[in-house]
């Protein structure tokens, strides 16, 4: 509270010593992206200015998509918001029934912008959409994809990772036990969204009642009825047998992996960027594992963040935000980003303007990711989630599966004290929000 | 303030305790040279002070009134001396306190368009909540260890120090320069030391057939931020220590030496018994640090976990706030934070100001 009444303050005084400008509205738009994906993003808002003279758009990296969020906060406490904000999927419901934000196509219908609203990628549409209107413009969509070492599989007597959990974790253990390499797999950091939640989509795993959440916010978890049991102790097994490893603290999960120690990795497809550039082995990626007995597999969900608009702005400025979000949905927009960075295309159009220019066959890896999120027809545990205090009840069942990893707990205790703890969570954020869902559809002003 | 100048300048609490250690024991040198308990017999110039035993102006003979400010008659110019630390006090703690203390009776969305009141749930929740007992549990073991070990590798330091003849500087600066580190800097410094995959340190350990793994074992993770939250506040420690050293009557140690006392003996019987004030305010900062300062350290090193085992207080606050966005809670949490922390300090005060020795 004292942080954010300070940041309040220094946020008011930065604004008012903002000099105005003169020909051009000037809009601002806080993001999360750091690194190689900050310079990308800032290529692209310069494309945007130089495209048009009549607005400016203007980047701030704000820290990690936490701490955009604490700042977006706080400037909105302190009536001075940015105009459009990135904010992570995690942080959907929290953000839709702030009150505080513009739903996107409402604005852009007002403005007279036309999009393709239908050509965006269903399960990328489907989880930034409120009763089928999109209420953040997708910006960055990943989905997690299974990184591996050629070389190792190769000496290990394998052409490729195998299609299921079984068939790996043979392989895996014949990794080891081969003195190929001594670490099978890492453990990755966001192990909760690749291995719990999307594990739960492509094997048609419920994770909550009301479609995941998407039925209204009386949901409640039931993963701990469910195959996410055995996939947690499968994992623990792993561990206990040294095929999986821990980064932990001081390391990243990647350098494990492109430094050639460990043979597979699960992370984004955002990483396509880093590994290119770091990775001094043979890598190549492919499909996320299934169940043996689950076939077809269905789509994965995505992660990353989308761009919100934020209430309170003159309706100058919001012309300039529908110009951007309009720039932004374009195809060749797209296509750009999801070349530079390994983020999906968010539409249809723009993944076959990349399959028609040949993108695939110099990138193969690339295409994973879509081909995975496009997979079958998603259904009601496939679509994504729809949790509200996601963030908080992901925490909880992250260390509740820590216990498991420490030996504290078996499995099934665990994903039960999980599946407790984040039933009180959803029930805290329903008793806030009881009989909101109105407000989260209203017309900018 | 005139006549008593050295009472009335003595600090307040805690601001400045090297003027409470070193102006007492330099006005003990010029005017009157007095004895500590043990002491006493072995110093060879020993008039015994009149004025420590004759009480002045209602003070209790025990505490020749260091402790206490006296504004005399004339309150205004004081006032008006105190008035920017009021101010400061005000803003930056009383208005936020007031402010957390209203946060935490309400449920409300992080961008404040619905608040709920709902009374003291906020505290009835974490008062339920095994996690919360779990992390009250984790601080305190984590406070008192880190203040143990902080002190005690502080106060043998500073006796080296004060044995080092050559490159005595070399050797201070040394000391003092983990604490210009920034403690998220040092945090990941140790994580990586530490690290069982690659840390140079841990693989140290692994071949002495220690298994260790912080990732895994709640234990090693709780040493793992007692040591480097501990490394980082030992140099704070070690200035007032040696300062404080520097203060003993060189004297009452040459008094002591010819009597024949060996240096640990000095050190324990004549330095130490001197240095009661500083070790008691000491205790009271690294205890505030534990409490307060640590959340840096904890989210470099372990982010809190494994599962829980090394989410103090400071943190827990922190993530429930900030991350989870869950103000009311977070809010609850700091007032509790607050309460305990008062509550703790005034116990030290009540329990041993008594025993040390102000007085020289």
């Amino acid at each position: 509270m004292k942080k954010t009444a300070f940041m309040a303050v220094l946020l008011g005084v930065l604004a008012l010593a903002a000099p105005a400008q003169a020909a051009r509205v000037e809009v601002q738009w806080w993001h999360a992206m750091s690194g190689v994906l900050g310079d990308r993003l800032n290529e692209l808002v310069e494309k945007f200015n130089a495209s048009q003279d009549k607005y400016t758009v203007v980047a701030v990296a704000k820290g990690n998509y936490d701490e955009v969020t604490n700042g977006v906060i706080a400037a909105y406490r302190a009536k001075r918001p940015p105009e459009m904000v990135q904010i992570a999927e995690r942080g959907y419901m929290t953000m839709l029934l702030s009150g505080a934000i513009v739903p996107v196509q409402d604005l852009l219908d007002q403005k007279g912008y036309k999009i393709d609203w239908p050509d965006f990628i269903k399960p990328v549409a489907s989880f930034w959409s409120y009763k089928g209107r999109m209420s953040a413009m997708p910006f960055n969509s990943s989905t997690p994809i299974f990184w591996y070492n050629k070389e190792h599989f190769r000496k290990a007597g394998f052409d490729k990772p195998a299609d299921t959990w079984q068939e790996l974790e043979a392989q895996l253990y014949a990794i080891k036990a081969k003195g190929v390499s001594e670490c099978g797999t890492v453990l990755p950091g966001d192990f909760y969204w690749s291995l719990l939640e999307n594990y739960s989509a492509i094997n048609n795993q419920p994770y909550g009642t009301l479609a995941n959440g998407f039925g209204g916010l009386g949901t409640e978890f039931v993963y701990n009825k469910t195959k996410v049991v055995s996939q947690v102790a499968r994992l623990k097994k792993w561990l206990d047998d040294g095929v999986l490893q821990i980064a932990g603290q001081g390391l990243s999960p990647e350098q494990l992996f492109t430094s050639g120690r460990c043979s597979t990795f699960v992370n984004s497809t955002a990483s396509h960027g880093n590994i290119e550039r770091n990775a001094k082995i043979e890598w190549s990626a492919t499909f996320l594992p299934h169940e043996n007995d689950i076939n077809p597999p269905l789509n994965s969900t995505i992660g990353g963040g989308a761009i919100w608009v934020m209430k309170g702005h003159t309706p100058e400025r919001y012309d300039a935000v529908a110009a951007f979000l309009d720039f932004v949905a374009q195809p060749e927009t797209q296509v750009w980003w999801h070349g530079v960075t390994g983020y999906v295309p968010a539409t249809s159009k723009a993944y076959a303007l990349a399959r028609e220019r040949g993108y695939y066959k110099e990138h193969p890896t690339r295409e994973i990711a879509v081909l995975q999120l496009s997979r079958g027809t998603p259904n009601d545990n496939s679509r994504g989630f729809r949790f509200g205090n996601f963030v908080q009840t992901m925490l909880a069942q992250r260390s509740e599966v820590e216990a498991v990893f420490t030996g504290q707990k078996q499995p099934q205790q665990a994903m039960d004290d999980a599946v407790k703890r984040g039933n009180e969570i959803l029930r805290q954020f329903e008793k806030l929000n009881a009989g909101k869902d109105a407000e989260a559809g209203r017309e900018p002003k | 303030m005139n006549a008593s100048s050295p009472i009335a300048s003595a600090p307040i609490w805690p601001e400045s305790p090297a003027v409470q250690v070193a102006q007492p024991s330099g006005l003990a040198r010029s005017q009157h040279p007095s004895p500590g308990a043990t002491v006493a017999e072995h110093s060879p110039v020993t008039p015994r002070p009149i004025r420590a035993r004759t009480p002045k102006r209602g003070q209790p003979d025990r505490e020749p009134g260091l402790k206490r400010a006296n504004f005399g008659r004339e309150a205004g110019l004081p006032t008006l001396l105190l008035l920017p630390q009021l101010l400061i006090l005000v803003c930056f703690f009383f208005i936020p306190s007031l402010r957390a203390l209203m946060q935490s009776v309400l449920l409300s969305d992080p961008f404040g368009s619905n608040v709920q009141f709902v009374w003291f749930d906020n505290f009835k929740a974490l008062f339920a909540s095994g996690e919360y007992r779990q992390s009250i549990v984790t601080t305190i073991w984590f406070t008192v260890t880190q203040n143990v070990i902080t002190l005690a590798v502080a106060v043998v330091l500073a006796f080296a120090s004060d044995r080092v003849v050559r490159g005595r500087s070399v050797y201070r600066t040394l000391i003092l320069l983990p604490y210009a580190i920034a403690p998220a800097i040092a945090g990941i410094l140790w994580a990586f030391l530490f690290n069982p995959v690659v840390g140079p340190l841990a693989h140290m350990l692994h071949a002495l057939g220690i298994s260790w793994d912080p990732n895994r074992n709640p234990n090693d993770a709780l040493w793992l931020v007692i040591m480097a939250a501990s490394w980082k506040h030992i140099c704070y420690d070690y200035i007032f220590l040696a300062v404080g050293l520097l203060a003993v009557p060189a004297s009452l140690m040459e008094a002591a030496a010819v009597d024949g006392a060996g240096p640990i003996r000095r050190f324990f019987l004549i330095a130490l018994p001197m240095l009661g004030p500083t070790v008691f305010f000491l205790a009271v900062m690294n205890f505030i640090y534990g409490f307060f300062e640590t959340f840096a350290i904890i989210d470099a090193v372990t982010h809190g976990g494994p599962a829980g085992a090394t989410n103090i207080l400071v943190y827990k606050v922190y993530v429930d706030g900030f991350i989870n966005l869950d103000l009311g809670s977070s809010a609850a949490q700091s007032v509790l934070l607050m309460t305990f922390a008062l509550i703790c300090t005034l116990l030290q005060f009540r329990y041993f100001d008594h025993k040390v020795n102000y007085g020289v």
